[in-house]
């Protein structure tokens, strides 16, 4: 999010409706038209009825109250009317190569009708029911790579600069989205006090980012992509070196400072979420605990650090000794924050080609010293205890959502996916530790022709070995496994915050809370709404 | 009907999937039948045709029948190289050593020409092939230089007494010693077409661009296959998503 960001403000992306055909309860059809820096793209949305009964975040529901899709280039009449009969279908729908995003919203039913509300009547919404929630309308699933008949990842990087990093598009159809959300609120407000309503206020409008709903689909993803997770870890470790590294004669003091106001922020921001999940509560109040440690720190020390040779591999090492792992996390993007200049060519480093490869040639013996090594944490699982493997993976007939199922309860079994690696690892080193030791001197090939149905995982193996972050070190099939960790990693690599997990299997989040609105392209901002707290309004 | 090339592949995964295949084959098998398609080999019918035989029995995979310092044989038991390909290459890879390329031959196999997307991934890691088979009343070769992204595919009339479902394969670390070192067994007929390396860049690129062309009955058996590993849906399975 943060990337596209910064390129749509510099690079002052020029947005503006071609379509805006809503009727007075704000239904109907919006087509924006985008000039990016390298190309022209069309975001096209339906706004529906929906029965409030009908409201559901689930993979599995079949009606929502926006529809969107992002195309390449403009749209004609013809092809708004194909997208009509499609994009409000969404998964039974087809669409064609001309689409590169597909995706869909509910609203809030917290805030939208309160907002408009007020709106309506002439007032500013309160910040403090607009923090509640943080947005007005929520994203369920945002389709892309070739889904549907969409365009392939492959075509988008090579012909369309503007979104040629991972996710781009998909982060640039949820900002979009964000746009209208506003858009219709002040247009609904109009409609139904004409004479009265004012527009919401742009500090507001700042403050108002796009609900997120993130289920089990997104854990496989992280499970079948460990070259890309590879990647992506890798760019952000290289990036947390490169900073530390700048510390090696110290830091000046208004870097400090800035890293003190970016810890006050961190302490707002937080005390601001409001979850219900009592796990994430704790974990928050502990995070602020420990960030108001590190701003104590910072001001009674400042002036000493300032001269300390690399002062941020000691407050790293510190905190890593000293505070959870969530601090120590926020203190590493803190610190990368610090040099965008540093840091922020990584982001296009993000994308890689993704093939797992057997190395045929290599000796057994020099496989298993791999397994060994890398996979200690595979190996260290004991199978044999019914807990470790008390869960499995399936694809449900309902729309192919993935499901968690519980061992010798749930009917599936037999139609397990291949997602728990530390097993497979596991059963993979037994079968050719004892190849081994019956036809010992034989390679990879050898091995695979006696025994083919471990080809898939010997590749796995063989391809994860030459990287380091991007296997799941842990059992995903332990009857206590917490998906909701899978999920968090991936949203945090897209930048979304206020994490408020639903259960062990889902959790909500905001997006673009915070971020620059549309009308503040081709302006000069300051990138620091990472942590997105309440607006001060000037006046009302 | 219109697909996308990564839909594609992951309808064919989870297709073989249904077929019983194991991870490492169904992505291998899935590979094959895109590029072909993807590149112009007319993977679609293949698969149909591959999928006839497919549909009615268990994965076989071949086994290995005759071995030596260089050369091996590979006896296919009837099965596809959508099962078989992938470790016959693997295979051949590791006879190769310094100045020496080798030799596999592999029998009784079926829908051969799915081989051309394992040599030219193998050809990734900077090895040379030369693969050929006899195709109705002509001959197929299909080489590739080491390191290269497409294949030569040419045709020839049928000089050599080739059993009919037979394959054989040539690899080494260069191109130029793999023609000197066989040169006994790449004798070919008359040429009678070839398809140049433009062409499959071309058709590639177009189904990039516009998406890939697919029968809709196709398509249909290709979701009829994923249906089989679906797990059917209760009250208490939807508990298992989020509830």
């Amino acid at each position: 999010m943060r990337t596209l960001v910064r390129r749509m403000v510099v690079e002052n992306w020029q947005v503006s409706s071609s379509v805006f055909d809503l009727d007075e309860q704000g239904y109907g059809t919006v087509v924006y038209q985008i000039e990016a820096k390298y190309g022209t793209f069309s975001y096209v949305l339906f706004s529906h009825y929906l029965d409030p009964e009908n409201r559901n975040d689930r993979v599995i529901a079949d009606q929502w109250d926006l529809t969107m899709a992002l195309c390449e280039g403009t749209v004609d009449t013809e092809q708004l009317d194909f997208l009509r009969n499609n994009v409000p279908k969404q998964e039974a729908g087809r669409v064609d190569s001309r689409v590169l995003v597909l995706s869909r919203a509910n609203r809030s039913a917290r805030t939208f009708e309160y907002v408009v509300n007020e709106l309506a009547n002439g007032h500013q919404p309160n910040v403090d029911v607009i923090a509640e929630v943080g947005y007005l309308y929520r994203t369920t699933a945002a389709y892309g790579s070739g889904k549907l008949g969409m365009a392939d990842w492959e075509k988008v990087r090579t012909k369309h600069r503007d979104f040629a990093r991972p996710f781009a598009a998909e982060m640039f159809t949820c900002y979009m989205l964000r746009h209208f959300s506003m858009q219709q609120a002040d247009y609904l407000a109009a409609q139904r006090a004409p004479n009265s309503a004012v527009f919401l206020h742009e500090d507001i409008k700042r403050y108002i980012g796009i609900g997120n709903s993130t289920g089990l689909g997104m854990a496989p993803f992280l499970i079948n992509h460990p070259l890309l997770i590879n990647q992506w870890i890798e760019m952000r470790e290289t990036a947390l070196a490169t900073v530390v590294a700048a510390s090696e004669s110290g830091v000046d003091e208004a870097t400090l400072a800035r890293l003190d106001v970016a810890t006050q922020r961190v302490i707002q921001h937080l005390g601001e979420i409001v979850t219900a999940d009592e796990r994430q509560n704790n974990a928050n109040l502990l995070l602020r605990e420990e960030l108001q440690l590190l701003h104590l720190w910072l001001e009674e020390q400042g002036a000493v650090l300032a001269s300390n040779q690399y002062v941020w591999a000691s407050l790293t090492q510190y905190a890593e000794q000293h505070w959870h792992i969530e601090t120590q996390e926020v203190i590493n993007t803190l610190l990368i924050e610090l040099y965008p200049e540093l840091v922020d060519g990584f982001e296009e480093q993000m994308g890689v080609e993704e093939s797992h490869q057997i190395t045929p040639e290599m000796p057994v013996a020099d496989l298993i010293e791999i397994i060994e090594d890398k996979y200690e944490w595979a190996l260290a699982i004991d199978f044999s205890k019914h807990e470790s493997t008390g869960a499995f993976w399936y694809r449900s007939q309902e729309k192919m959502e993935p499901r968690l199922g519980q061992t010798n309860i749930d009917m599936g079994m037999e139609k397990e996916m291949s997602l728990a690696v530390g097993r497979l690892v596991r059963e993979c080193y037994d079968q050719i530790d004892s190849y081994n030791q019956a036809r010992g001197q034989q390679n990879v090939a050898h091995f695979i022709m006696q025994n083919p149905t471990y080809s898939g995982i010997v590749a796995r193996i063989q391809t994860m070995a030459q990287s380091h972050y991007g296997d799941i070190r842990e059992n995903l099939v332990h009857a206590d496994v917490l998906p909701i960790h899978l999920l968090r990693c991936k949203l945090s690599f897209f930048g979304v915050s206020k994490f408020d997990p639903r259960s062990r299997l889902w959790v909500r989040n905001t997006m673009f809370q915070g971020a620059p609105l549309i009308s503040d392209f081709g302006k000069p901002f300051v990138d620091d709404w990472q942590f997105p707290i309440k607006p001060v309004l000037a006046s009302r | 009907m219109k697909v996308s090339k990564n839909e594609l592949m992951a309808s064919l995964k989870k297709a073989f999937e249904g077929l019983g295949f194991q991870p490492g084959d169904y992505h291998n098998a899935a590979d094959m039948v895109v590029w072909l398609e993807t590149h112009g080999f007319d993977g679609f019918s293949r698969l149909e045709a591959a999928l006839d035989y497919l549909n009615t029995t268990a994965p076989i995979h071949a086994d290995l029948v005759q071995e030596d310092a260089h050369n091996s044989v590979l006896d296919g038991k009837g099965t596809s190289i959508l099962l078989c390909g992938s470790e016959a290459i693997d295979l051949i890879r590791t006879h190769v050593t310094p100045g020496f390329s080798a030799g596999l031959e592999l029998v009784n196999c079926y829908n051969r020409t799915f081989i051309i997307q394992r040599l030219v991934k193998a050809a990734q890691r900077n090895y040379a092939f030369v693969a050929y088979w006899r195709q109705l009343d002509y001959c197929v070769k299909v080489s590739i230089t080491e390191g290269a992204e497409l294949p030569e595919y040419e045709t020839f009339t049928v000089t050599e007494v080739l059993e009919p479902q037979s394959l054989r394969v040539f690899c080494g670390a260069d191109l130029e010693i793999i023609e000197r070192q066989y040169a006994g067994y790449l004798e070919f007929g008359t040429l009678i077409e070839t398809y140049s390396t433009s062409e499959m860049l071309a058709c590639y690129q177009d189904s990039v661009e516009h998406g890939i062309e697919i029968d809709e009955a196709l398509w249909q058996t290709l979701d009829d296959l994923v249906a089989r590993i679906l797990v059917e849906s209760t009250e208490s399975s939807r508990a298992g998503a989020g509830d």
